[in-house]
């Protein structure tokens, strides 16, 4: 069998990649990454949408505007986990296909609410906000959590530097 | 029934309904993006700048008003647009909500 390699044939397979390493200890993110398998886990369930609705007194238009809003977070969870599942992350490497940029870009927002209401529910908003929460006397679940809400957010920053 | 009798019975609501929907249609909604403390500001700036065409300048102004303010009207203008504006802001996990611009 011959394989067809002019460049119309091999157009549909390339993919332009996003790609940068982060300014992150790998041990960190390996240390990490298990905990952020369990909070993706949970973000399907955390996450709800009813509280996102305009305050419009119309019930079907309410549930059907609930409905597109969930179908449509599942192409960014998908995104996120290819993310979380690639072999290079735990040594700090991010590959994305251009495609799924959007798509990541809104998971990361996702999940980082998902901590905000779980893992860091202890902390108050205008610490987070400040980027300095007091961590020396929390609970390993709040500071792992915090470590892994700062992680998406590098990784947010760094994809919106290459896409801007 | 005759032609008259079902004009008689049905011509009144009808004009009425079509007059409300009319008054809707006709009352401009404003676009409210509020504060949130998760999402990052050069992220609001992108999505601003996604949804609305917004440029950089104006964008980040509107950001700015968000942080510092607590909220920002985006847009003004007929319902089914500021639906429309806020379902895609909602969509990138933006806090929003529509009032009326009375």
């Amino acid at each position: 069998m011959r394989t067809n390699y002019n460049a119309g044939a091999c157009k549909q397979f390339w993919k332009k990649m996003i790609e940068f390493s982060l300014q992150v200890e790998c041990h960190i993110i390996q240390a990490i990454l298990p905990e952020m398998g369990k909070l993706f886990a949970l973000s399907a369930k955390v996450e709800e949408f009813a509280d996102l609705f305009p305050d419009l007194d119309d019930p079907e238009l309410k549930e059907s505007w609930n409905d597109g809003l969930k179908e449509e977070a599942k192409g960014d969870r998908n995104a996120l986990a290819r993310l979380l599942k690639s072999p290079r992350l735990p040594y700090g490497r991010v590959e994305v296909e251009e495609d799924d940029v959007d798509d990541l870009l809104r998971g990361l927002t996702e999940i980082r609410f998902t901590i905000r209401k779980t893992s860091l529910k202890s902390v108050a908003d205008e610490e987070l906000e400040s980027g300095m929460p007091s961590l020396t006397s929390s609970k390993p679940e709040v500071r792992i959590g915090y470590f892994s809400y700062l992680l998406m957010a590098e990784i947010q920053e760094r994809l919106i530097e290459e896409i801007v | 029934m005759s032609p008259d009798i079902l004009y008689s019975t049905l011509a009144t609501p009808i004009l009425e309904e079509s007059t409300d929907l009319d008054e809707r249609l006709a009352t401009p909604w404003k676009v409210i993006v509020l504060n949130d403390p998760v999402n990052l500001m050069n992220y609001v700036v992108m999505v601003f700048r996604k949804v609305f065409g917004y440029n950089d300048t104006k964008a980040t102004k509107h950001m700015m008003e968000v942080h510092e303010l607590g909220k920002s009207v985006l847009w003004v203008g007929e319902r089914e647009q500021a639906e429309n504006y806020a379902y895609q802001l909602q969509r990138w996990r933006l806090q929003t909500i529509l009032e009326k611009d009375d």
